[in-house]
């Protein structure tokens, strides 16, 4: 599978939850690609598409890391190989 | 570029409507391991499962956790036994050896099933088939994650009567010998007419002859998912109802496609083919019955069910088929009622029958699937079940198959419990007149007219 990672990530909105979600991705070598957000009520709903080519942990490195920085922001986060969802609605 | 309505609709489907991808078998050809000595065949098939799926347990689960969808179970399939072991067992106990010994195999590796302590006897048996069939009560008895399937019949050979007489009494054996665990050893026994060789489901998953030397079959599943995606067409025409399974099974099939591939490559074994069977679990609203209810049926077995289990059955085919390259196994809607808790209710309200299960097996695929019935059923009635079942199978040019759970001690009414995946059910009555004189007959019932196509 590609490196293009879908990152998504659900919880209460606050200030600074993308902040600590981009800090880690600085700090890995992780390459935001593109982001999009809705906000409904205060609950925030994103999603980010990365790319890791140049991330030197593994899947599921990334994976827990995420879980853990989702727990200091009070949010999930969940990463997904891109071509599960290229495969499921795209011909 | 993915759009978060899509990733959205993917998460929910797995969060909220179970889906899943219901396994990855791995088919092993066991063909090499033959050997005149048991001892020397035992070590190589333990050796050659224990290489060559020594991996398949950490892909399945490596591949789940990268794309978000899980994978439920990793299983292995084998070369039907009766022939691996043909020219070493001389004996039933020969044959429980073989068993014991896929089952540490099955151990030693994760997997949570081993298919293909299997016999193919559709037209004869050879002598080796007669003492393998001897061997099946010990061996499910004295093994854990081992299944057992036999084929009796097909449309291009008719049906074997002598071994469908043979099988009815092994089953209530089977019964008998794992009688302080409700019968289980049932759930793990199948008969089968026009069995398929690359069927990554179990219990009748069995690696066929014509196969390679090793391939990843997929089953996919999403009984949830499709049920979620009519409830929003509700009162719509059947135009709509059908478009709708389509679009979802060819979404669901997408996945079992993306898990195929990536499982081929990362064990190095040659993709077969994608199962698109709808394979139920007693989870709540993991359920063939509740769809059958959500196109409007009061109760699954209410006039109208096998309509629409048709529809269902054909959609899916028809959605699945375009969304993955090589299509193949049992392929279509499985109605295991102890698997299936909607369809367990419906059962012990009276909603639900045997003949009316029958008849639904005649438009989807495999057969009479995990039903109780009372363990003081004759063998005879037993096997008189399996041939009606055959003659489905045959005329129909079909799948069908039939793993009944004669429940030593209970009776109709009685509730049982399998425990897991397995689900549990009352056990349902059978019709108490006699067919013995039919079915000992003897022989075999001759292949119908249209087999004869050359």
């Amino acid at each position: 599978m590609a490196n293009r990672t879908v990152i998504t990530l659900v919880g209460k909105d606050h200030v600074g939850i993308i902040a600590a979600v981009c800090n880690y991705f600085a700090e890995n070598d992780i390459n935001i690609l593109d982001i999009s957000q809705t906000t409904v009520q205060e609950f925030i709903n994103m999603m980010m598409i990365v790319d890791l080519s140049a991330y030197k942990k593994s899947f599921p490195e990334l994976s827990e890391d995420l879980d853990r920085v989702g727990e200091r922001v009070g949010c999930t986060i969940r990463a997904q190989h891109e071509e599960i969802f290229n495969m499921m609605h795209r011909i | 570029m993915v759009e978060l309505s899509e990733v959205i609709e993917t998460n929910e489907m797995v969060s909220s409507e179970n889906l899943d991808v219901r396994t990855i078998t791995m088919g092993i050809s066991l063909l090499d391991c033959m050997d005149p000595d048991l001892d020397a065949c035992c070590a190589k098939i333990y050796d050659k499962i224990t290489a060559s799926a020594k991996d398949l347990v950490s892909v399945g689960d490596e591949i789940a956790l990268e794309i978000g969808v899980p994978v439920i179970n990793k299983r292995i399939s084998i070369t039907p036994a009766a022939i691996v072991g043909a020219p070493c067992c001389h004996s039933p106990e020969d044959f429980v050896k073989i068993a014991e010994t896929l089952d540490n195999a099955a151990h030693k590796v994760g997997v949570n099933f081993i298919g293909g302590y299997s016999s193919l006897i559709q037209k004869g048996m050879t002598d080796a088939d007669r003492i393998f069939l001897e061997s099946i009560p010990e061996a499910l008895a004295s093994t854990e994650n081992l299944c057992c399937s036999v084929s009796l019949g097909s449309t291009r050979t008719g049906i074997n009567m002598d071994g469908v007489k043979l099988m009815g009494e092994k089953i209530v054996r089977t019964a008998e010998l794992t009688k302080d665990r409700d019968s289980i050893g049932c759930a793990k026994l199948v008969v089968f007419c026009n069995p398929t060789d690359d069927n990554p489901f179990m219990a009748g998953a069995f690696h066929g002859v014509t196969e390679g030397e090793r391939v990843i079959n997929v089953g996919v599943s999403g009984p949830g998912v499709v049920r979620t995606a009519i409830s929003k067409v509700r009162g719509e025409s059947f135009e709509t109802l059908c478009e709708t399974i389509k679009k979802t099974a060819f979404k669901v099939t997408r996945v079992g496609q993306l898990v195929a591939k990536e499982a081929s490559a990362r064990l190095d074994v040659p993709f077969g083919i994608v199962d698109l069977s709808l394979a139920p679990t007693p989870a709540v609203g993991d359920s063939i019955a509740d769809i059958i209810h959500e196109m409007g049926i009061e109760k699954c077995g209410a006039p109208g069910t096998t309509a629409a289990l048709a529809i269902l059955n054909d959609q899916v085919k028809k959605g699945g088929i375009m969304a993955s390259s090589y299509v193949g196994g049992l392929s279509g809607a499985f109605i295991p009622v102890t698997e299936d808790s909607s369809m367990a209710e419906a059962a012990s309200i009276g909603a639900l029958s045997l003949e009316k299960l029958e008849a639904m097996t005649c438009v989807c695929s495999v057969g009479l699937d995990m039903i109780a019935i009372p363990g003081d059923t004759p063998a005879s009635t037993i096997s008189g079940i399996i041939a009606d079942e055959m003659a489905i199978g045959m005329i129909n040019q079909k799948t069908t198959a039939v793993r009944l759970i004669p429940v030593i001690g209970k009776k109709a009414g009685d509730s049982i419990s399998l425990g897991g995946l397995l689900g549990e059910a009352e056990i349902m009555p059978v019709n108490t007149f006699g067919c013995a004189d039919f079915v000992n007959r003897g022989g075999r019932i001759p292949a119908p007219v249209h087999s004869f196509k050359n």
